[in-house]
């Protein structure tokens, strides 16, 4: 009963402006992790670049996941042809934006040096063509690999998967992934921008369209970047629940993340009206149902291949499931869903602004440990030094350092060139007084 | 001469407009009165603050009901798979272990003593079902299925009075007040 109305009028003209210097410190920090993050990433850049490899894989895939995320949100508020999040979408759309940014951070990813510790199919793919070309007389990189099945079988996998799993075909669809999450993230907020120029129902619509157009390249990405960085790095191994894991989590933990730049921007005094409990509690649901629908798809992927028991894909678990790594699995499944499910079920502890903000640390936290979860275990049988290398998790503290401090800098640095809201969208007034 | 006995159940009061019924909620509830409510033929958004209504008690039955879902699968699963008749299928342990199998029906019997609890749950708090209520010997009150707002304060109320209730209801700008009366 605390509601009273807002009315347009009790809105300021032009909407609120992030200046970055009511921020210093959040930027000066963000900047001082990311320096810190950059400079111990070189070092083990040059010292010790096969445990570098992977420590940047990981930074680098959490943080496409929080970006895809915050692209997934913008699509789904525009094709629902929603009305309650118009006072925050603008700050997904900026974390979409990022997907440039992160695209040059993704680029060691490319350097030949790298991939050589992480994918090993290209291993054998680079060995082949080598090969082809030494040979010459119409030899080709698929015949010759045809021919070293021969010597190893395992390699007959890949012979079979090359249409998709080839070099030029992987770069291609590196870039196509950026292309696609930075187009969407720029047309969809160009429309809002250009909306408070004119104040025309013509963007509204426009965005919608688009929004509903670019669902599909957006499952495409999402889907096909984690088999690419990250089931690639067992070409042997397949899981067809893998695209759809990878977006539970990542819808997940942007939304996590965009609740605590929310509650850091209100604590810092903008969106003092405009943002609402309400808005807590429909932001905690959808946490909510991502966390439902993460464990409904890490449980199935799970299930099928224990039950099944195909060595070839129950490897995959097995390095997870022995251990130091059982530990986490266990934590996984505790606080990856159950401990979030218990804490989101009631509406009280939603709209608590504190309660919320420590569930999506929480949350995001969580998130960082599944994809640690899936992406490190590879390391020490790959590099041949074991179960795990001690040390090395120093080289993904700092990796994701960088990442994320430098994301996070210009993220917010980029935050005061337009308002904090659509200011003038039809549905402005409908998300302010949003009550559910 | 007809000598029938009747309770009276309430005051009947009808409203012009959801904004009228809206504020005359408000009234109502700052009046102190607990047994009362509206009938409109649409929901009217923000009508339970308007009335002062507390959260329902159905999503603990409901919280509860899915525990016991749970709960009733493990143990039907765990009795017969593990206890009573240990069936090995695919060389899988017959113990604790074939937990991952059992997944499927705790989930599936978790939603279902969940939907259950909701709608029976909720039939036994809102009272259904009923052969009657005595708001229908009423002429009026089929209106609210239709075009009428109504508020109905019942004589069970304790700040309920034959008088008093009336002029409060004039006061806030009632329509068409009347006292519902019900055979015994």
């Amino acid at each position: 009963m605390s509601h009273h109305h807002v009315s347009f009028k009790d809105l300021p003209e032009g909407g609120e402006k992030f200046e970055v210097a009511k921020a210093s410190k959040m930027v000066s920090t963000l900047a001082g992790i990311g320096g810190i993050g950059l400079l111990g990433s070189a070092y083990f850049f040059f010292s010790d670049i096969a445990s570098f490899s992977y420590s940047w894989l990981f930074a680098t895939f959490v943080a496409f996941t929080i970006v895809a995320g915050g692209c997934f949100w913008i699509l789904l508020h525009n094709a629902s042809n929603s009305g309650w999040g118009v006072t925050v979408r603008r700050l997904f759309e900026n974390l979409g934006m990022l997907a440039l940014p992160l695209c040059v951070l993704c680029l060691p990813l490319l350097i030949p040096d790298v991939q050589t510790h992480l994918w090993e199919w290209m291993n054998h793919h680079r060995a082949a063509a080598a090969e082809a070309a030494h040979l010459g007389n119409g030899a080709t990189t698929l015949s010759v690999l045809h021919h070293m099945t021969v010597a190893n079988p395992h390699l007959h996998v890949l012979s079979e998967k090359y249409g998709y799993l080839n070099i030029t075909f992987w770069y291609v669809r590196f870039f196509f992934y950026f292309a696609i999450l930075g187009f969407m993230a720029w047309k969809l907020r160009k429309e809002f921008l250009d909306q408070e120029k004119d104040g025309s129902m013509k963007h509204t619509v426009a965005a919608r369209q688009w929004s509903c157009v670019m669902l599909f390249p957006f499952a495409l990405t999402i889907t096909f970047a984690a088999v690419d960085w990250v089931m690639g790095l067992d070409y042997s191994w397949f899981s067809t629940m893998w695209g759809v894991y990878i977006f539970a989590g990542s819808a997940w933990s942007s939304m996590a993340l965009m609740l605590l730049i929310v509650s850091y921007l209100k604590s810092i005094g903008y969106l003092q009206q405009v943002v609402t409990d309400e808005h807590y509690h429909l932001m905690g649901k959808l946490l909510f149902t991502f966390t439902v629908f993460w464990a409904y798809i890490a449980f199935s992927q799970y299930f099928l291949i224990w039950y099944a028991n195909i060595p070839e894909e129950t490897r995959w678990y097995l390095i997870r499931n022995t251990g130091n790594w059982q530990v986490v699995s266990i934590l996984i499944v505790l606080g990856h869903f159950i401990a979030p499910f218990v804490l989101l079920l009631s509406q009280p502890r939603k709209k608590n602004v504190k309660m919320i903000c420590a569930v999506a640390i929480w949350v995001l936290l969580m998130h960082f440990v599944d994809l640690w979860w899936n992406i490190i275990p590879e390391r020490g049988p790959s590099l041949g030094k074991g179960v795990s290398i001690p040390g090395a998790w120093i080289g993904d503290v700092f990796a994701f350092c960088a990442v994320f401090g430098t994301l996070g800098f210009i993220y917010f640095r980029t935050l005061g060139k337009n308002s904090l809201y659509a200011w003038r969208d039809p549905r402005l007034m409908e998300s302010v007084n949003v009550r559910n | 001469m007809s000598t029938t006995l009747k309770r009276v159940h309430g005051y009947l009061a009808e409203f012009d407009s959801v904004k009228d019924l809206y504020h005359a909620a408000e009234h109502v509830r700052d009046a102190g009165y607990k047994r009362w409510d509206t009938h409109t033929p649409f929901p009217v958004h923000g009508m339970d603050g308007a009335m002062g209504l507390s959260r329902s008690k159905l999503p603990w039955l409901v919280f509860f009901g899915g525990i016991t879902g749970t709960t009733t699968a493990f143990l039907l699963e765990y009795i017969t798979q593990a206890v009573i008749y240990r069936t090995i299928v695919q060389a899988k342990p017959a113990t604790i272990m074939s937990l991952p199998a059992w997944f499927p029906v705790m989930f599936e019997l978790t939603i279902l003593f969940s939907a259950f609890t909701t709608l029976f749950g909720l039939l036994a708090i809102i009272g259904l079902p009923r052969w009657n209520h005595p708001l229908f010997t009423s002429k009026r009150f089929g209106k609210f299925s239709d075009d009428g707002l109504f508020v109905c304060i019942e004589a069970r109320d304790p700040k309920f009075s034959q008088e008093g209730t009336k002029t409060f209801l004039e006061g806030i700008g009632a329509k068409n007040i009347e006292l519902v009366e019900d055979d015994i």
